[in-house]
Formats: structure tokens, C-alpha cells, sequence
């Protein structure tokens, strides 16, 4: 029975012109998009290698140099691209790609490609992850909006059920038909992708697990429409009506319902201006220890405090060099303040996630979105912590400067220059990202929604069959 | 017929509850977004007023301060704090250079969440190292933002999508098409009438329901001629999409099929051509690497930093303006500073330009196509409105270079010149005030728009259809 | 009034009407029967309009129905096998609607009498066509005509799925147009309301006036077995 109404299905299916051009036209626009994205991936690493290998040469060749210039000289970590960035760009379009890595500050990441292109950006990109979210679920709705409704309407129905249909087993046959050529066309687009980037060489590490995870996500995700649909289909009385019904709902889903979250997320959990961010750090530095301030009460405070460790009465018998030491001191005071601040913009992102989480109760493309971004580790969360290495390494830089500083020169020594050969001892910034284990059990909780929604909608879907 | 199908649309739409579902529908929609829009303006506002709350006091404070050392009193401050330095003025108490939001700023977010309002450009800071962009949660600019705009640009179609996709045929699925098309009239001037006659109710529902909106939400002060722009506008995209509905009601048969090619239509001008459009702009245009933009000023600092004396003394050759009334020729730390600052700036310009006219050519070149997708254009009409287009922050952005400029050399006469700051100097600390882009094509779109939609309803008209060539009836 | 001559129509290699030459004059009442696919509803079609013949012409009050569309169309008035009308307007609003954009502007007052001519219970005047039966709703179809003050009336099996009473009231106001002077063309598998209120009756097969009869001049049991052995003549020949 259920082999007969899937075979039965899959047939009228593909006689009908315009599903196949739909299809068509849908396999042709992921392999543009696939295409189009592969290329920009491509580039983007090559600038990253090119950038990354000069942007350290010239740190290695500031000759000889006060450790402490160097330190406001600063340098540069760049931000690499994934290889599953192929398949979802996430918010990468939106995060700054490199960070200035500099003595007293923290900065963020600048340069987002989305500030350096027109309002056109908004609207959109075409990429594998805009057909996979958006453009296939409209496909399953243009499949299966009548999947029952055409029985009812040709009378067909009043015939099978006349044969004494089992008609659960009909309704699986069904949703075994609608959920084939999806399935298909999923595949296909995953192992065309896992074999583009098994043949990038020397970019990034590729995981067909990782891959194969994000498609897990994404057949979920379309279960989940599948199962929609054909509960409307099952329910409404005229094929027009399921049709709309059913867009309305993809409307809300993927359309109406991440903006409207957005929107709650940043009236409720807003973030600072990048001005107020500025002077709320500022007003921090100021009541606590400046490392360029010797006669700040902190400062004497620290002074105080050394002497008596050392056992010594005035800070030129230190064995060391109390300027730069202080300058260490007040770098990892300053680090706590950044840690802090940054802190509580993470804090700010961790309500709003929440809220969007909330929202996944009328929207599955919330999970998955987040999900799909996550494994592809073009999500915030990646965001945040390639940016918190970038801020170990430059607190552990200063370290490294300021303790050269110290240990080479006298209180006082402002012209102490270090030797040319110093900067290469300093160890290069490596970024690993996080491992799929990882990635997932963080996200533990969209998996969950996910499954939530697959199972209701799925026994819905069940149950109402057997009502027909 | 008109007079009759005027009459009898109405009850018809009214029996079947449609004029009831959409005023619903209007009022949620325009309501949830203008709200969204005058909070985030409102914000905007606040912002702006703290900021400048803040420079206001810490004037005071800085006035206090200089007052104290005038009269020679001691301050417990550190030395270079103290603002009778010209670069402790330009550092520490730099002017906000804001950008007011337009009054219509509420109907579109446009670039407005991506791109800062308010800036402080100091005299020491480099101009190409200002980041415009606002902290924000990436999130949320890649979800979007639910304003006026999408609801007009993306939603208000498929309302009038549902409004409109059967209004031939289920007449026929109903029955009744062979009654009415034994009546002597033309089946295609019924079609349009009808349409024409659902486009001006909802016309109406629209226009009555975001007035209401405007006035409930409490938007102020309402602009007229803008809100006037914006609801014009409006009204010319939904003609567009009427105009198509009417096509696909006279050349595609059933309803099914009709909403499936509406949808499509849909997609394809909301989804698909911007996202193609922006995808091929940035491969014709292509932004320059800015990793590589950074590799290159590093380079250029580096140069500058090993040439500062040398720097120095050119550009006091070059520049004898700034030092003229100098009599002590004392030199320190800003001196080289500021004077090599100019020459990484002036060195850098070409590459920063690279971006700028980078951007403009992408800019150029989607503005020419947009006419491919009236979603584009409508868009970008309104972000224009709101004064959150791309070239509106294009506009601030040069606006606060220009100050930061004026900032700076303002207070490089005072350090070339090694004349202190003081209370009096004060008052004639520049200024900023954002002058707003003012050529707005909000009236040429709806005007294109128009056109458009009169050359589609022609050619609806005019162009013999299948379903004409075969009796209109046959099966 | 209602005349076609040689009025041929091809689906393909299909020939749904033959060579068919027939005319109704005023006041005069043609019963089309045929099994089907014998090619009345596509001879009405043509006379509407709604389908263009592959050859021959098709008039209406002397005028080519190919040429003058919606010309011809005012002079007709056509009920559909099932006539439907807007179910959610009243019968007289229905009946405004139609006369209206037909280019007839009545007042309430003529509505109700036209209403009442065509025998609907008054107090259905108000209802929602929804809840009318098939009867009902062609009795808001000859109002209709009556309003169009018509001048031929085109009937698609007006009376099957009615009861006998339903057709008997159907048969009696098919006479009072025809005392007004309206040419009916009427397609029928009912015989007997076709001896009843038909002024000839013509026996189609296969897209051709077989048989053509004057009704008075034929009982109804001549006219059964005429119309058996014209469908057997065939079957047998095939």
C-alpha cells in the first residue's frame, strides 16, 4: 500500500511540466549559488594567507624597537573562513573579519562586508544557504500544497476510500513520495559540496562528518515542512485554500517571524551604542590603575605593595624595571575591564538568544538557522570565540613585551630598545576552532526544538490521516 | 457595468469577510512595524541627546579647569590632561558629529542598524581607522528588522496575491463564469474592473490604516508631503502587482495555478533579483581586500614613523599657516606626530578612495538595475525616505571626515603655533551639523512604477491569449 | 432568430458538430435530444460564442455571432445545465447584478415583479442563493431573462435533476416566453418535457440533425422509438 501510493505519487509528480521545471530551476540555482560561493571562499582564504604571512613579516622586522612602541605598534589576527562557510555564510557577512591587537585596548573586529556594500546586501544573498532555508521549503509547498485536496477534488477520494484503504499506511505512501525527490535533491547538493571542498587543497580543515551533521539538520528541517503541508493538505477543503494556508505559514516561519524576533531580542536585550561601549570602558580605566600614571593613587598603592614583597625601600633597587612592570599591571587591569564590559554584551546575546529560542515555538527555521550556522561555525558564538583568542593572545603579547621591557632595563630606562631578532620569539597566533562535539552539545537546545518540532508535527500529521 | 460591479464587489468582499481580514491584517502589520521603527528612532534620539548631554558637562568640567589654571591655581589633574593643550582638547573633549534621524526614519531601517549615528572624531585618530558601524548582534542584521518597509515591500504582495489570484477563476470553479460570460459584456474588462475595483478598496484600507497607525503610534512631527511620498508609493507597487495579477488571472487558468505563478513572481522579484543583482555587483565590482588595505597602512606607518623629523620639517614648509604667529619653535611628541599623521593620511587617500569609489560604481550600477525588480526600487525609495539609504550614511560618512578635519586643523594651529587653549577660544570650537541628502527620486519611482503597471494592464488588453484563441469556456 | 447554417465544429480529428443547419423563429421552442457528446452543448457553445466553429456560420437575430460577440449576446440569455450564481448575494441582488451589467438598470420594484413572473416564492426574494436548490435557481435565471426582456433563450438540460413537479413549473414558464414571443433552444435527454413544451424536435447523432419532427404532428411513444432507432441505426452501421 504504501509502496503503491509512493510509486503512484512520484509518478503524477514528475509527468507534471511545472514540477520539473521547478525543480529545475532550483537544481540550477544551488549549483550557481554553490559555484558562486566556492569561488568567493577561494579568494577570501588566498587574501587571509596573504595578509596573515605579511602582516607578521612586518611585525618580525620592526628592528630594534622600545618593546612598549611595538606594543602600541600592535598587530593584526585575521579571522579565517571555514570550509562549511560554503554552505551557510551565517552572520560572516556581518562580523568584521580582522582584529587590531594593541596595548591598552580591546578592539573588535573590523571591516564587515556588509558596511562595504549597497543596501542591495540586505535583501539577501544567493547563497546555498538562502535556497536551503527559504527556496526549498517553498518547493515543498508547491509539491504537496494538494497532495490530498486533488483527491477530494477529483472525487478519487471517495473511490480509494471505498477500496477499503488503510489510511494511514495511503498517508505514508504520500508523505514517502514528497519526502523522495527533497531528499534527493538534498543529497545531491551535500555530496556535490563535500566533494568541491575535498578538492580545495590547503584550506581549512574539512570534516564529512561536519557536512554530514548539516544535513541531518537540514532533511529535519524539511520533514518538518513536509509534515506541515500535508497536514494542511489533509485538513483544508480546496487546493487554493491549502495553498495559501500553507505559504502563509512559510511566511511566518522563515519570513515574518526571525525579523519580529529580532526586533523583540533588541528592544528588550539592547547593546550599548559603540559610543556608550567606548566611554562606559573609559569611565572604568580611569577610577582604576593606568599603567602610563605613575602618580595615580593605584599606582602608589602597587608601589607600596612591591617594595614590601621585595623587601627593598626605594623602586630603583627593584630588580627590574618598575615602569614597565607597572605598565604589565595595569595592561591586566585594563584586560579585566575589557573581559568585563565584553562580558556583558555576551551576557545581552545569551538573553537574546534565548528569546529567539522562545520564538522557535511558531518557527522551525529559527533552530535550524542557528544550528546550520553553528556547525558551519559561521555563527556569533564562533564570532565570539575566535575574538576571545584574539584578546588571550594580545594579553599574553603585552606579557611578553612588558616583561622584556622589564627585565632589560632600569626604573626609568623609557629609551630601552629591545633587539631586532625579538619579535619572531614571539609565538605566532594560532586560532582553532571548536569541534563538532563541541558545537553541538552548545547547542544542545535547538537540537532539542528541532526534534520537538519533527515528532508533533509528524504524530499531527499521523493522526489526522486517520480522520480522512 | 461599472456602477454594478461597483456596487456588488463591495458586499461580496464584505460577505466574504476579505475587507474585515485585511483591515485586521493592515492594522497588526502597519502597527507592529511603525512601533518597531519609532522605538528604534526614538532610541536613535536618546543616543544622540546622552552623547551630547555628555560633552556638554565634561565642556563644563574642562571650562572649570581652564578657568582654575588662568587664574593660576593648581589642578590635580595630570599634565597632559590639562586642556589648555590644544591636543588635550582635540583628544579628550571631541564635538559629537551626529546624525539626526529624518523624520520619516521610521518606515525603514535600511542600513540603520549597521551603521553608527553619532561619532567623535579626535584630533589624533587616524579618519580611515572610524568605524561607522554600530555594535550590534550580527544576528539581527541578518535577520533584519520588521519595519514598515518589509511589510510594504515584502508582505503587502502576497496579501494582494491572496487578494487577487482567482478573481477569474473561481468564477469558473464556482460555476458561475458561463452565466456571466453569456452577458453582452467583455470578460476582460470585467477582470480589470474587478481588479481595478479591489485595488481601490485596499487601496483605501491601506491608506486609512496607516494614517490611523501614524496617529495611534503617535509619530511626530508628520511630514506631509513625505508621508504623502510614502503612501503614493505605496499605492504605485501595489498597482505593479495588481497589474501582474491581472495578466496571470486572464492568461493562467486555475486558481491553483494561478497563485503558483504569483508566488514565483513573487520570489523572483523580491528574492531572487536583488539577491542575483547584489551577487553580481560585488563580482563586477569587486571590494578590494581590507585585510590587505590594512597590510598596506601598516606599511605606510612604519615609513612614516622612521621619517617623522624629516616629515616634520617639510610640512612646516609646506604649511607655514599653521605656525606663523610661533615664536618659541619648541617641538615635542604631537608636533612629529601630528604632522606624520597628515602624511600617512594624505599617502593612504588613494586606497581608501579605492573602497569609496568602489562602493559608488556598485552603487551606480545597482541603481540603474534596479528597475528589474520594483521590490528594489520601492525599497530603496523608502530607505531614501527614511534617510537610511546607503548613500545617506555614504553622505554622513564624508560629512564627519570633512569635520574631523576642520577639528584637527582648527587645533594644529593652536599646537604649530604653540599658543595654549583657553576659555575664550572656546566658543569658537567648530561645530558639526549633518545637512541631510536632499535629491530624493521617491517621485520618479512611484512615476516608473506607475508606468509599468499601465504598460502590463495594456498588454493584458491588447495581447490575445490562449485562452481567447481557444473560446474562453473549452476544456 | 436562431439560425446555423452548415455549422461545423472539429475537436482535432473529432467532429463534434456536422454540417448542421437549423433555425428557431420567434415564439418557437426547438428540443435538441442526442445521447452524450451528440454535439448540442457544442452547438449552444457556438451560439454563445464560447467556442469558434472550425466552419459555417452562426446567427443570432441576423447577426454573425463570430463577428458581433457581444452584440449578439444581448439579445440571449443562457441557463447553464447547473446555473450558478453568487452564493453569498440574495436572488434579487443576483438578478441586479446580471440585468445590471447586462445593461439593463432596474428599479427594486421591477426586480420583485420580474421576480415574481418567474414564480419564486416571494419570501426566497431576500435569501442567499446558498441555500437555493436547482429549481430555485433557474427560476432566477428565466427572471433574469425576463428582466433582458430576451429575445432567445438557450437551455443546457434545464430540467434533469429536477423533480416532476420542479419540471412541470419549468415546462409552464417555457410556454409563457414563448407566448412572448422568445425562440428556445433547448438540449434534453427528457423526452417527455420535450413533447410537452417543444414547438419541433430535432434528433442529434454524432454532430447531425438526424431527425426532425413537428411536435404536435408525433406522440411521445413515436418519439421514443424514433430516437431509439436512431441511436441502434448508428451502432448497428458502426
Amino acid at each position: 500500500m504504501i509502496r503503491k501510493t509512493f510509486i503512484k505519487e512520484n509518478k503524477e509528480l514528475w509527468r507534471d511540466g511545472r514540477v520539473r521545471i521547478a525543480f529545475a530551476i532550483v537544481v540550477l540555482l544551488l549549483g550557481v549559488a554553490i559555484w558562486i560561493s566556492a569561488r568567493q571562499y577561494q579568494n577570501i582564504n588566498e587574501q587571509y594567507q596573504i595578509a596573515e604571512n605579511t602582516e607578521r613579516a612586518i611585525w618580525d622586522n620592526q628592528g630594534e624597537k622600545s618593546p612598549h612602541s611595538a606594543a602600541h605598534y600592535g598587530t593584526y589576527a585575521f579571522k579565517p573562513k571555514y570550509p562549511l562557510s560554503l554552505v551557510d555564510q551565517g552572520v560572516d557577512k556581518y562580523v568584521g573579519t580582522s582584529i587590531f591587537l594593541e596595548a591598552h585596548k580591546r578592539n573588535e573586529a573590523q571591516f564587515s562586508a556588509a558596511a562595504d556594500q549597497t543596501g542591495l546586501a540586505r535583501f539577501g544573498d544567493l547563497t546555498p544557504d538562502f535556497i536551503l532555508l527559504f527556496i526549498i521549503p517553498l518547493l515543498i509547498i508547491l509539491l504537496g500544497y494538494n497532495s490530498f485536496t486533488k483527491e477530494r477534488e477529483m472525487g478519487t477520494l471517495t473511490l480509494l476510500k471505498s477500496q477499503g484503504i488503510s489510511p494511514w499506511k495511503w498517508a505514508l505512501g504520500k508523505w514517502a513520495a514528497l519526502f523522495f525527490p527533497i531528499f534527493i535533491v538534498s543529497l545531491l547538493l551535500f555530496l556535490i559540496t563535500g566533494m568541491v571542498l575535498s578538492n580545495l587543497k590547503d584550506f581549512g580543515v574539512f570534516s564529512w562528518q561536519s557536512l554530514f551533521s548539516l544535513f541531518l539538520v537540514y532533511i529535519g528541517y524539511y520533514i518538518i515542512f513536509i509534515n506541515i503541508v500535508l497536514f494542511i493538505s489533509l485538513k483544508a477543503k480546496k487546493s487554493g485554500i491549502a495553498l495559501v494556508l500553507s505559504l502563509s505559514i512559510w511566511i511566518l516561519a522563515c519570513l515574518a517571524a526571525p525579523k519580529a524576533a529580532s526586533n523583540i531580542a533588541e528592544a528588550k536585550h539592547p547593546y550599548p551604542t559603540r559610543q556608550e561601549f567606548a566611554a562606559n570602558v573609559l569611565k572604568d580605566k580611569k577610577n582604576g590603575l593606568d599603567g602610563h600614571n605613575p602618580w595615580s593613587k593605584e599606582s602608589k598603592m602597587l608601589e607600596q605593595e612591591v617594595l614590601a614583597e621585595h623587601g627593598v625601600d626605594s623602586i630603583h633597587k627593584l630588580p627590574f624595571n618598575f615602569d614597565a612592570y607597572r605598565m604589565q599591571k595595569g595592561e591586566e587591569h585594563e584586560a579585566e575591564i575589557y573581559f568585563k564590559h565584553y562580558n556583558y554584551l555576551k551576557e545581552q546575546y545569551s538573553k537574546q538568544t534565548n528569546l529567539y529560542q522562545s520564538l522557535a515555538v511558531v518557527s522551525p527555521y529559527l533552530p535550524t538557522r542557528f544550528l546550520s550556522m553553528a556547525i558551519a561555525k559561521t555563527d556569533y558564538t564562533a564570532h565570539w570565540d575566535f575574538s576571545d583568542t584574539a584578546e588571550d593572545y594580545r594579553i599574553a603579547t603585552q606579557k611578553f613585551l612588558n616583561d622584556n621591557f622589564a627585565q632589560n632595563s632600569s626604573y626609568g630606562e623609557w629609551s630601552y630598545q629591545a633587539d631586532a631578532d625579538l619579535w619572531s620569539k614571539l609565538p605566532k597566533f594560532s586560532y582553532e576552532p571548536p569541534e563538532l562535539s563541541a558545537i553541538l552539545s552548545t547547542n544542545v537546545s535547538s537540537l532539542w526544538i528541532l526534534g520537538a518540532w519533527i515528532t508533533i508535527s509528524f504524530s499531527l500529521f499521523l493522526i489526522t490521516s486517520k480522520t480522512i | 457595468m461599472l456602477p454594478y460591479n461597483f456596487k456588488y464587489e463591495l458586499r461580496l468582499l464584505l460577505r466574504s469577510r476579505w475587507i474585515q481580514l485585511l483591515s485586521i491584517l493592515l492594522l497588526v502589520l502597519f502597527g507592529f512595524s511603525t512601533y518597531n521603527g519609532k522605538e528604534k528612532v526614538e532610541k536613535r534620539i536618546s543616543d544622540i541627546s546622552n552623547a551630547k548631554q555628555e560633552v556638554k558637562e565634561s565642556d563644563e568640567a574642562m571650562l572649570k579647569l581652564l578657568d582654575s589654571v588662568e587664574r593660576g591655581l593648581e589642578v590635580s589633574v595630570s599634565s597632559w590632561s590639562i586642556p589648555t593643550s590644544p591636543m588635550a582638547v582635540g583628544n579628550n573633549h571631541p564635538r559629537v558629529a551626529a546624525m539626526e534621524p529624518q523624520p520619516m526614519a521610521f518606515v525603514s531601517t535600511g542600513q540603520a542598524d549597521l551603521f553608527t549615528h553619532y561619532i567623535k572624531p579626535t584630533v589624533s585618530g587616524d579618519d580611515f581607522a572610524l568605524n561607522f558601524t554600530e555594535m550590534t548582534s550580527p544576528v539581527q542584521l541578518l535577520f533584519g528588522s520588521f519595519d514598515l518597509s518589509f511589510v510594504i515591500v515584502y508582505l503587502l504582495p502576497l496579501l494582494i496575491i491572496a487578494f487577487t489570484y482567482n478573481i477569474l477563476s473561481s468564477e469558473k470553479e464556482q460555476g458561475s463564469l458561463r452565466l456571466l460570460a453569456s452577458q453582452p459584456i467583455s470578460i476582460r474588462k470585467w477582470v480589470f474592473q474587478k481588479l481595478i475595483l479591489r485595488f481601490f478598496w485596499l487601496s483605501i484600507l491601506v491608506t486609512l490604516s496607516l494614517l490611523l497607525v501614524f496617529f495611534v503610534v503617535g509619530i511626530q512631527p508628520l511630514e506631509w508631503v513625505s508621508v504623502l511620498g510614502l503612501v503614493g508609493l505605496t499605492l504605485c507597487y501595489m498597482l505593479f502587482w495588481f497589474a501582474l495579477a491581472f495578466l496571470v488571472n486572464l492568461f493562467v487558468d486555475s486558481s491553483a495555478k494561478n497563485a503558483v505563478s504569483l508566488i514565483m513572481l513573487w520570489v523572483l522579484f523580491v528574492l531572487l533579483t536583488p539577491s542575483v543583482l547584489n551577487q553580481l555587483g560585488n563580482t563586477l565590482y569587486p571590494m578590494p581586500s581590507r585585510t590587505l588595505m590594512i597590510n598596506e597602512m601598516r606599511e605606510q606607518k612604519v615609513e612614516a614613523t622612521k621619517r617623522q623629523d624629516e616629515i616634520l620639517d617639510n610640512f612646516l614648509r609646506d604649511h607655514p599657516e599653521y605656525a606663523i604667529n610661533d615664536s618659541t619653535q619648541s617641538r615635542n611628541f604631537y608636533h612629529r606626530y601630528m604632522a606624520s599623521q597628515k602624511v600617512v593620511k594624505e599617502a593612504l587617500e588613494p586606497i581608501v578612495n579605492t573602497y569609496e569609489a568602489q562602493l559608488q560604481r556598485q552603487q551606480t550600477w545597482s541603481k540603474k538595475l534596479q528597475w528589474l525588480s520594483p521590490a528594489i526600487v520601492v525599497h530603496e525609495s523608502m530607505n531614501q525616505l527614511a534617510g537610511t539609504s546607503t548613500a545617506d550614511y555614504e553622505n554622513y560618512r564624508g560629512q564627519v571626515i570633512a569635520f574631523a578635519e576642520t577639528w584637527r586643523s582648527h587645533l594644529m594651529t593652536f599646537l604649530y603655533n604653540n599658543t595654549p587653549f583657553s576659555q575664550q577660544e572656546y566658543s569658537s570650537l567648530p561645530q558639526f551639523e549633518y545637512s541631510p541628502t536632499t535629491n530624493g527620486t521617491v517621485g520618479l519611482s512611484a512615476l516608473v512604477l506607475l508606468v509599468i503597471s499601465g504598460v502590463l494592464l495594456v498588454f493584458g488588453f491588447v495581447a490575445q491569449g490562449k485562452s481567447q484563441k481557444r473560446g474562453l469556456l473549452s476544456n | 432568430m436562431i439560425t446555423t447554417n452548415k455549422l461545423t465544429k472539429k475537436f482535432g480529428d473529432f467532429t463534434a458538430v456536422d454540417n448542421l443547419s437549423l433555425s428557431v423563429k420567434e415564439g418557437e421552442i426547438l428540443c435538441l435530444l442526442g445521447a452524450n457528446g451528440a454535439g448540442k452543448s457544442t452547438t449552444i457553445n457556438m451560439l454563445l460564442g464560447f467556442i469558434k466553429q472550425t466552419s459555417g456560420t452562426a446567427e443570432i437575430n441576423g447577426l454573425d455571432v463570430a463577428r458581433n460577440p457581444l452584440k449578439t449576446k444581448e439579445f440571449i440569455t443562457y441557463i447553464p445545465e447547473n446555473l450558478m450564481l453568487y452564493p453569498s448575494l440574495s436572488a434579487i441582488e443576483n438578478l441586479d447584478y446580471f440585468s445590471g451589467i447586462a445593461g439593463k438598470k432596474l428599479s427594486p420594484h421591477e426586480l420583485t415583479a420580474f421576480l415574481k413572473e418567474s414564480g419564486l416564492q416571494e419570501e426566497a426574494f431576500q435569501k442567499r442563493i446558498s441555500t437555493f436548490s436547482k429549481g430555485m435557481r433557474q427560476k432566477v435565471g428565466i427572471a433574469l431573462a425576463l428582466a433582458k426582456d430576451t429575445k432567445v433563450l438557450l437551455l443546457d438540460e434545464p430540467t434533469s435533476g429536477l423533480d416532476p413537479k420542479a419540471s412541470n413549473e419549468f415546462g409552464e414558464l417555457l410556454q409563457k416566453l414563448k407566448n412572448k414571443g422568445v425562440a428556445v433552444l433547448m438540449a434534453t435527454h427528457d423526452l417527455f418535457r420535450a413533447k410537452e413544451v417543444a414547438s419541433h424536435i430535432g434528433i442529434m447523432k454524432d454532430g447531425k440533425l438526424q431527425q426532425e419532427f413537428v411536435a404536435e404532428d408525433i406522440s411521445l411513444t413515436a418519439l421514443e422509438k424514433a430516437y431509439l432507432d436512431t441511436m441502434n441505426y448508428k451502432e448497428v452501421l458502426s
